[in-house]
């Protein structure tokens, strides 16, 4: 022990101990540890095992090893040391140092580091997670809508058809509740998509030039009709000074105004429902509009207004009011996409007020009324005869329903293709006044079917067919699509049959004008 | 004689090695991450096919951050084998594994190297099979150190290999 003073020179407490090659402690301080002379230092830690290595590879030039940093448990306490190691020719010399308060010291300043690294990169993870999850939810719903929209729409063409033959007063009662139901479940999936729009945050406010006091009048026009089934008054009333043309979104102001008269008219048995529109401020070219709609409905329950606007949430159980419960949760959603404000004040029995506050511009130079957009009425020419149809489709149900609508006009023939390539085959064959093009047909769909009719064809008679697109994936995009493909319009599934005769009739008559 | 080998545990820190070394040892496993510092030793024997014991000197090393280069050459003085450890949750454990592993192969020539992609729970193991594929990252075992999948089998082969 006495040849090695220079190992015992430190503060921390240390321990020299030393070994004969075969493993044996020959000599100890047990300072840190109470290990007993005579006993092998390979049955103290697995640690010393290493000294085998050492012994068998000795090298005299590389005899000294230090080890920083080493965990030694016993039953009583655990010791974190630095370990030299030296080897000499006749013994192996160990020295302990104990660092370990020291090396629990560090030990907590690399657990707090390690595990904020460590939980950042959860989170990551856990954002990476929910991304995915939302992504797969959106094109779930997306696809869903289709397969939902495609069945719906024979069932509301087939209504449609079915309410035009003789019927009894029963069965007419009951193709109207079909119908109704049809119409529901259509809404339900048009609110579906906007909710999952508003959460992916692909719903953007657009902004466009409209004439306000024609969207309020649409609403005087269909809910009159409501409130004198229902035997209520309908006010509206416009502060005069408010300008006719404002900027802001069209369609979801519609959306908006739409879902709280429709909830005020359908929780209204008696006295009124008032729609009133006034300003609030105007400056430079912006304009704040207060709008207020107001109902002496069934009211709700102070305790259910905060619930109010959370998704799937109605109050009233009573099956024969239809709603989805997402209405209201889009009108927040939206007015809050237009920076807007939305306040609700109601009493049970005694009525609910919807206090809205949504901005919009309008522009300052004097504006010229765009002349109102009436839908002009278009009729088939008259010397030609019977006008032939190219359906292509391979959904039989959609097939058999068009055909239906189509042939029960009198007017038309109609071929069907049930993909791109056997239409193409068709189009080669006869000349067409129209082609009704499914989006998503297969081998060749909807859009590359249009796109070879439009641009392989020296023949005007085949590359000028008027293409009317059509599909359950219902929205603007999809029109544009369309249009951008060379179609000449576009329908969305389930269609009326008003629709689809008027669009027909015109994309036929304009080319006959042509 | 039992026979005696030292296995050494290398690898990012918070891949879950201390985990493996747990279940290997004990059969334990915590949810709670504590950090190591320096390293931690201890001994398992096992029984090989041939009826022989082998005395496993498992060295469950600090995780470094950046390269294995960051692990104290000391800690790797007569090693038998390394088990580099990776985690399939994060792309930073495994995306200098390459470099890791020619700098191993190169400065210890006689020491077998084997690669684990650990916390195989947390995702799928066709999806992370197929990713580690693409991204060449040569796999020994894929394991679960919190449901034991695959860690007893791998220290059994790894027994084998090791004494041949």
């Amino acid at each position: 022990m006495e040849k090695y003073p220079n190992h015992i020179q430190f503060d921390q407490k240390n321990q020299l101990t030393t070994v004969s090659f075969d493993g044996i402690i020959k000599e100890t301080d047990g300072t840190l540890f109470d290990w007993k002379i005579g006993v092998s230092i390979y049955d103290i830690h697995p640690f010393f095992e290493i000294l085998k290595s050492f012994i068998e590879d000795y090298d005299p030039s590389n005899a000294e090893f230090s080890f920083p940093c080493i965990h030694f448990d016993s039953e009583q306490t655990e010791k974190i040391c630095d370990v030299i190691i030296k080897l000499d020719l006749n013994e192996i010399a160990i020295v302990l140092f104990d660092y370990t308060i020291k090396y629990k010291e560090h030990n907590e300043i690399a657990q707090q580091k390690n595990e904020s690294i460590l939980l950042s990169r959860e989170l990551e993870l856990k954002n990476k997670f929910l991304l995915e999850k939302e992504e797969f939810k959106n094109s779930f719903i997306a696809n869903i809508n289709h397969e939902i929209r495609t069945p719906l729409t024979s069932i509301l063409g087939f209504v449609e058809v079915l309410e035009k033959t003789q019927l009894t007063f029963e069965q007419e009662e009951l193709a109207r509740i079909i119908k109704r139901e049809s119409h529901h479940l259509n809404a339900l999936v048009d609110d579906m998509i906007d909710i999952s729009k508003i959460e992916s945050g692909t719903l953007k406010v657009v902004e466009e030039r409209f004439s306000l006091a024609s969207l309020i009048n649409g609403f005087r026009e269909s809910y009159s009709k409501i409130a004198e089934e229902k035997q209520l008054a309908f006010d509206i009333n416009i502060d005069s000074s408010i300008q006719e043309y404002i900027i802001g979104d069209r369609t979801r102001l519609y959306q908006i105004l739409n879902n709280l008269l429709n909830n005020a008219f359908k929780f209204t048995e008696e006295g009124r429902v008032t729609l009133s529109i006034t300003k609030n401020y105007q400056r430079t070219n912006k304009l704040s509009l207060n709008f207020k709609i107001e109902d002496t409905g069934i009211g709700i329950l102070e305790e259910n207004i905060p619930h109010l606007f959370e998704r799937f949430t109605r109050f009233n159980l009573d099956r024969q009011i239809s709603g989805t419960g997402l209405g209201l949760a889009i009108v927040k959603n939206l007015v809050d996409l237009f920076n807007g404000e939305i306040k609700v004040d109601s009493q049970p029995e005694k009525g609910t007020t919807f206090n809205l506050k949504l901005p919009f511009k309008f522009e300052i130079t004097k504006a010229t009324a765009s002349p109102q957009r009436k839908k002009k009425k278009y009729k088939l020419p008259e010397n030609k005869g019977k006008f032939r149809i190219l359906l292509v489709e391979d959904e039989e149900i959609t097939q058999y329903l068009i055909m239906k609508i189509l042939i029960s006009q009198g007017t038309f023939f109609v071929d069907i293709a049930i993909n791109g390539q056997e239409a193409i085959q068709y189009i080669e064959r006869r000349k067409y006044d129209l082609i009704l093009m499914d989006l998503t047909v297969s081998k060749i769909d909807g859009f590359q079917t249009t796109n070879m009719i439009r641009n392989n064809y020296g023949d005007k008679f085949i590359s000028e067919i008027p293409i009317i697109g059509f599909s359950g994936k219902a929205g603007e995009a999809t029109k544009d699509k369309c249009i951008r493909s060379g179609m000449d319009d576009f329908i969305p599934k389930p269609f009326e049959q008003e629709d689809l005769l008027y669009k027909i009739t015109r994309q036929i008559a304009k080319k006959a004008a042509d | 004689m039992t026979l005696s080998k030292k296995v050494v545990f290398l690898g990012h820190f918070g891949v879950g090695k201390t985990s493996l070394f747990r279940r290997f040892i004990d059969n334990e496993f915590s949810e709670e991450y504590k950090v190591t510092l320096g390293v931690q030793i201890k001994k398992k024997v096992v029984v090989l096919p041939d009826g022989r014991e082998l005395s496993m000197i498992i060295w469950d090393t600090e995780g470094h951050s950046d390269s294995v280069q960051d692990t104290r050459k000391s800690y790797l003085l007569g090693s038998h084998a390394f088990i580099y450890v990776f985690d399939v949750t994060r792309e930073d454990t495994y995306k200098n594994l390459n470099k890791d592993l020619e700098y191993l192969k190169k400065t210890y020539t006689k020491v077998t190297t084997k690669v684990i992609g650990n916390k195989l729970d947390l995702v799928n193991e066709k999806e992370i099979t197929s990713h580690l594929k693409e991204m060449e990252i040569p796999i020994d075992c894929l394991t679960s150190a919190k449901t034991n999948k695959n860690v007893q089998n791998f220290f059994s082969d790894l027994a084998e290999e090791i004494t041949k």
